[in-house]
């Protein structure tokens, strides 16, 4: 203990020794530090697994079941039909399957029509939603079923807002020009990268602040706000119930969970008959191309990494090799200036590893400063990427895991950059130093 | 100094001079890249948009009121709402249509020559609904045929612009009279930088109909007079709130504002790389101070026997620079190869145009001079040393 | 106490050879006060730093209180100086911004003492060089001699068998410089083996036993001196 403190009492002083080198060593660690920090943290919640217990379970499956014969379309549709939905669900194979899509609407509680409504988020989507991706119920739970019914499930965040307080099952809503049921509120959930709608580029958007049921939606004739493709010639803004539901409108995404490889096999078994009975049926006239992609690969199927963000790592990281090479420069010089001192230690009996405790408490004093100065720089820069890049403002978050990594990081980096110096001043040979 | 010496000064010190040239070499890759950057997004951002960007104010917004939301009521507010807005002092004209210029989403359909779908297909155009007034409001040019008149609603008539109608037709002039899946030309309008990530950003197809749903909202388009602007959009709320209060006004921009975010990711990436490279550069003059500051101090028994010899402060300078110089020379070599390497590496990425060659040679210069400066003043500390104690310490 | 037997270095670089140390033979025994003169070049210091275990020979062996260090570890070797060896520099070799208290103290650390011992044994160093007033000065605010004695008393305060010094009043004037000596043979007379590099031929006539080095061989005009003698002096 006596001996740490030492340790420690002498980096103190080597600092006060010669305070600008340290500082501008210490300075440009933390700059090359700092940079990489702000990158590595949106490369990681852009990339990382949201559902760690689960995701190589979830799949997104799509057939090429556009109408008009195209030879050379050989890939399906982003976004899938209610009658892609339909065909895909009868499958009974999977243990939870859910469509889904993202709109927007006006809500508002029943009494207060003179006050203007608010704008609301709205996800469409089934019951087994909320049991692929693990959504945490707070009150209530989600719909018995599938069927349409007019009964919301709203976001804690959302209960508060229109109630004053979370526990608002049973509680009506109105949507528009109709009135809901709230049958389930959730806890504060957000999914990052928010994986199941990518398809949309909207990997680090919101989660929503209302969940609608899927045929109701199509009753009441309410449509995807992003992704909507037509491939015939009906009018959709007409009849959106049978439109809707018969026509080939796509803006759906579908999601599966197959628990094991044999339930993917048996999955794509069932895709692949399905394809054959549609073609046998003259519904089928496009070249089969069945896909079925795991959430974690969905991001590249969909191309739709940001790929702003990766030229950005890639630089980050040179940037940060860069300030290595450059502080351990710096070090190699001040440690050079020292090593008289490091021969005089060891004339007095000092042995390498007391040596090397030295230094080590010196690289701990430096890896402390730099952590906090590259946090610094960190939440400096991902404040600038986020200003400029509005596209990742969700994902400037750290969590105490990060935190611990980035110091393990400061630490490995300071101990990298006074390696070399330190082996070369302690095992430099003893006797051209001391006259 | 010679040459000769000074290469063997550098290389005694193997170490320290391969760190520093490795750090010089990826600066210049990293400076000349993030120049490159920078100037493509610029030259993105200068192209030109057939749009009056600062006088054309875009007002979003969407009925609350399902019932509004539908044919007839929905065309009979749009009127109102533009009625009232050509109330406001400033505005010269007002249009409505179901999408803005330079805004990504909307609608957009393939057209291709009918009869002719297998050569002339394209397939992403933006389909726009436009009234008569539109023309004026967004301040178009017409180039062959007419523009879309009241007579036109709910016809089969279409306006396309140029740069569509030569692709369609290879002349366009040609175009007029011709039947296109979208509808039957009747005039051609100049370029007009519509969406982004259409298959092309001038293609553009009008046609004047009524809205039957606006379950995604419309767009009211405003042409101000210039010095009118501010006051416009103050007054565009009140105005629209009293024609109708069950109404959401999304957002009133103007097109100036949506062009900045037309090219935000590339404007955004290309400030922060710029940002880094000012950051290299910093990094490279430390660099070179504290390099010429500590050899300054190391050689200040050499130095001083110089001195003592009769080599004037300015050689000795000139000596301390050279050193820099010649490491800077080296890197900046380096770095010309590395620039290449990694142009080649950030295109796998992202779209980049080649790297012409003055553009690391003048990134090798601004980095000469940066050390230059960086190294001035520990040189220049070096030469200080009093021949006299300089020797006194041997 | 130190035994070299037909003790070599030689420095080598890319053209030659140099025979720092020659076939070296050398008795130095407990309690002796020996001087070392020679030429520069000669291999004074080489020979110094050998027998500090600072340097490594090429050929002989050494025996230091009978055991060889041939082959012993950084860790041992780093111990045996630290316990045993002592050394004096020709410029003092004080660490500038150390108090005078704590530049003692710090081969008693290295050794892993106590705070308590390290402090006793740092008073009595002191006190034996009459320095005690001083040690929260500062290296630099006190005179040359001053800092000499502190390295001298730094040398002694882990009680060493041997102490080692290298030209000790060379960057003295001849006041300090007796002082110095004085210390010397203070210390001497308690027991301890003093070897030392001096240019001085006054100083290597006060030794008891004179060795001259010259081309990295020895002429040791006291060698067979008896050890009573040499206490006597």
């Amino acid at each position: 203990m006596d001996n740490l403190l030492h340790a420690f009492a002498l980096a103190l002083r080597n600092i006060k020794r010669a305070p600008l080198p340290y500082l501008l060593t210490v300075l440009i660690l933390s700059l090359g530090l700092g940079m990489f920090f702000s990158n590595a943290t949106l490369y990681y919640w852009l990339n990382h697994d949201p559902l760690p217990q689960k995701s190589h379970s979830l799949f997104y499956p799509q057939i090429n079941s556009v109408l008009q014969p195209c030879d050379s379309c050989t890939e399906p549709m982003r976004v899938l039909s209610y009658q892609d939905v339909q065909k895909l669900s009868s499958s009974g194979i999977p243990s939870a399957q859910a469509a889904m899509f993202q709109s927007a609407g006006y809500a508002r509680l029943p009494g207060n029509s003179d006050v203007s409504p608010t704008p609301v988020r709205l996800r469409v989507t089934q019951r087994d939603f909320f049991t692929l991706f693990d959504v945490p119920f707070l009150h209530g739970e989600r719909w018995a079923d599938d069927t349409a019914r007019r009964e919301l499930i709203l976001s804690k965040a959302s209960a508060e807002r229109f109630f004053g307080r979370s526990n608002v099952v049973g509680e009506t809503l109105r949507l528009g020009n109709e009135l809901f049921t709230i049958s389930g509120v959730l806890q504060d959930w957000e999914m990052l990268p928010r994986l199941y709608d990518v398809a949309n580029g909207l990997n680090s958007a919101r989660s929503a602040d209302i969940y609608l049921p899927w045929e109701t939606a199509f009753d009441l004739g309410i449509k995807s706000n992003t992704t909507t493709m037509s491939r015939d010639e009906r009018d959709y803004s007409d009849n959106f119930a049978v439109n809707g539901r018969e026509g080939q409108f796509y803006q759906a995404q579908f999601w599966v969970q197959l628990d094991s490889p044999q339930q993917v096999t048996a999955y794509q078994q069932f895709m692949q008959q399905l394809v054959h009975s549609e073609k046998e049926a003259g519904r089928h006239p496009r070249p089969e191309a069945n896909r079925l992609t795991n959430i974690l690969d969905i991001t590249e199927h969909f191309n739709a990494r940001n790929r702003q963000l990766d030229a950005f790592a890639l630089v980050s990281l040179l940037f940060l090799l860069v300030c290595l090479f450059n502080a351990s420069h710096l070090s190699l010089n001040r440690y050079l200036a020292s090593q008289y001192e490091f021969g005089l230690r060891r004339a007095l009996g000092c042995s390498r590893s007391q040596l090397q405790q030295l230094i080590l408490a010196d690289v701990a004093v430096s890896a402390a400063l730099a952590l906090f100065l590259s946090l610094a720089v960190a939440a400096a820069a991902m404040s600038l990427i986020a200003s400029l890049l509005p596209a990742t403002r969700n994902l400037t978050s750290w969590n105490p895991l990060m935190v611990l990594t980035m110091a393990g990081t400061a630490l490995i980096a300071c101990y990298l950059v006074t390696l070399y110096p330190a082996l070369r001043a302690s095992f430099g040979s003893l006797n051209r130093q001391l006259k | 100094m010679s040459l000769t010496l000074l290469f063997k000064s550098l290389l005694q010190r193997k170490v320290i001079t391969a760190l520093l040239l490795v750090q010089l070499t990826l600066t210049l890759a990293l400076l000349s890249n993030s120049v490159l950057l920078s100037s493509q997004a610029y030259q993105l951002s200068n192209q030109p948009t057939g749009l009056q960007l600062d006088t054309t104010l875009a007002i979003e917004l969407k009925p609350t009121d399902e019932n509004l939301i539908v044919h007839p009521a929905l065309g009979d507010l749009i009127q109102r709402q533009l009625a009232a807005l050509r109330q406001i002092g400033g505005v010269r004209h007002a249009a409505f249509s179901n999408q803005t210029p330079l805004l990504f989403g909307g609608m957009n359909g393939n057209v291709y020559v009918e009869g002719k779908q297998d050569t002339t297909n394209i397939e992403m155009v933006p389909y726009n609904f436009a009234e008569a007034e539109l023309f004026d409001t967004l301040q178009m040019t017409l180039l062959h045929g007419r523009w879309l008149s009241a007579e036109d609603k709910n016809t089969d008539n279409v306006v396309i612009t140029d740069k569509l109608a030569k692709q369609l037709f290879s002349d366009s002039h040609l175009a007029i009279g011709q039947q296109t899946n979208g509808g039957n030309i009747v005039g051609v309008v100049a370029d007009m930088m519509y969406q982004r990530f259409a298959s092309d950003q001038y293609f553009g197809l009008f046609f004047n109909r009524d809205l039957n749903r606006a379950d995604y909202g419309y767009r009211l388009l405003l042409q101000v007079e210039p010095q009118a602007v501010a006051a416009v959009r103050q007054q565009i709320y009140d105005s629209l709130r009293q024609v109708e209060p069950e109404i959401d006004i999304q957002q009133v921009v103007s097109l100036r504002q949506l062009h900045r975010d037309y090219f935000e990711q590339e404007r955004g990436l290309a400030i922060l790389l710029s940002v880094l490279s000012g950051l290299m550069l910093v990094v490279a003059m430390i660099s070179a101070y504290s390099h010429a500051l500590f050899h300054g101090v190391q050689q200040q028994n050499e130095i001083g026997v110089k001195r003592a010899l009769g080599a004037s402060k300015q050689r000795i300078l000139v000596e301390v620079l050279s050193e820099s110089w010649l490491t800077t020379g080296i890197g900046a070599a380096l770095g010309l190869l590395a620039s290449y390497l990694l142009q080649q590496q950030l295109a796998t990425v992202i779209s980049l145009p080649a790297l012409p060659l003055w553009l690391p040679l003048c990134g090798a210069l601004t980095l000469l001079l940066c050390v230059t400066i960086a190294t001035w003043y520990p040189a220049a500390i070096a030469t200080r040393v009093s021949p006299a104690t300089a020797t006194k310490a041997l | 106490m130190i035994t070299l037997t037909n003790l070599s270095k030689i420095f080598r670089t890319e053209l030659i050879e140099t025979h720092a140390l020659r076939d070296v033979n050398l008795q130095v025994n407990e309690g002796e006060f020996a001087a070392l003169t020679g030429p520069s070049g000669s291999g004074k210091s080489t020979l110094l730093n050998i027998l500090g275990t600072l340097e490594n020979f090429d050929e002989g062996d050494y025996l230091l209180d009978g055991k060889s260090v041939k082959g012993l570890s950084d860790a041992a070797l780093s111990r045996l100086r630290n316990e045993k060896i002592g050394f004096i520099f020709q410029s003092f070799n004080l660490i500038k911004d150390f108090s005078i208290f704590d530049n003692i103290e710090l081969p008693l650390r290295y050794r892993g003492l106590k705070a308590s011992d390290r402090k006793q044994r740092i008073e009595q160093a002191l006190e034996l060089v009459g320095l005690h007033a001083r040690r929260d000065y500062l290296p630099g605010q006190l005179s040359g001699g001053q800092q000499q004695r502190v390295a001298i008393a730094r040398a002694i305060a882990g009680e060493p068998r041997i102490l080692l010094a290298d030209e000790p009043t060379g960057n003295l004037d001849s006041l300090m410089a007796r002082q110095v000596m004085e210390l010397l043979e203070q210390i001497n007379q308690r027991g301890c083996t003093i070897l030392m590099v001096t240019h001085d031929p006054e100083q290597a006539r006060r030794a008891g036993r004179h060795i001259q080095i010259v081309d990295g061989q020895l002429h040791d005009s006291t060698l067979y001196q008896p050890l009573a003698a040499v206490q006597g002096a």
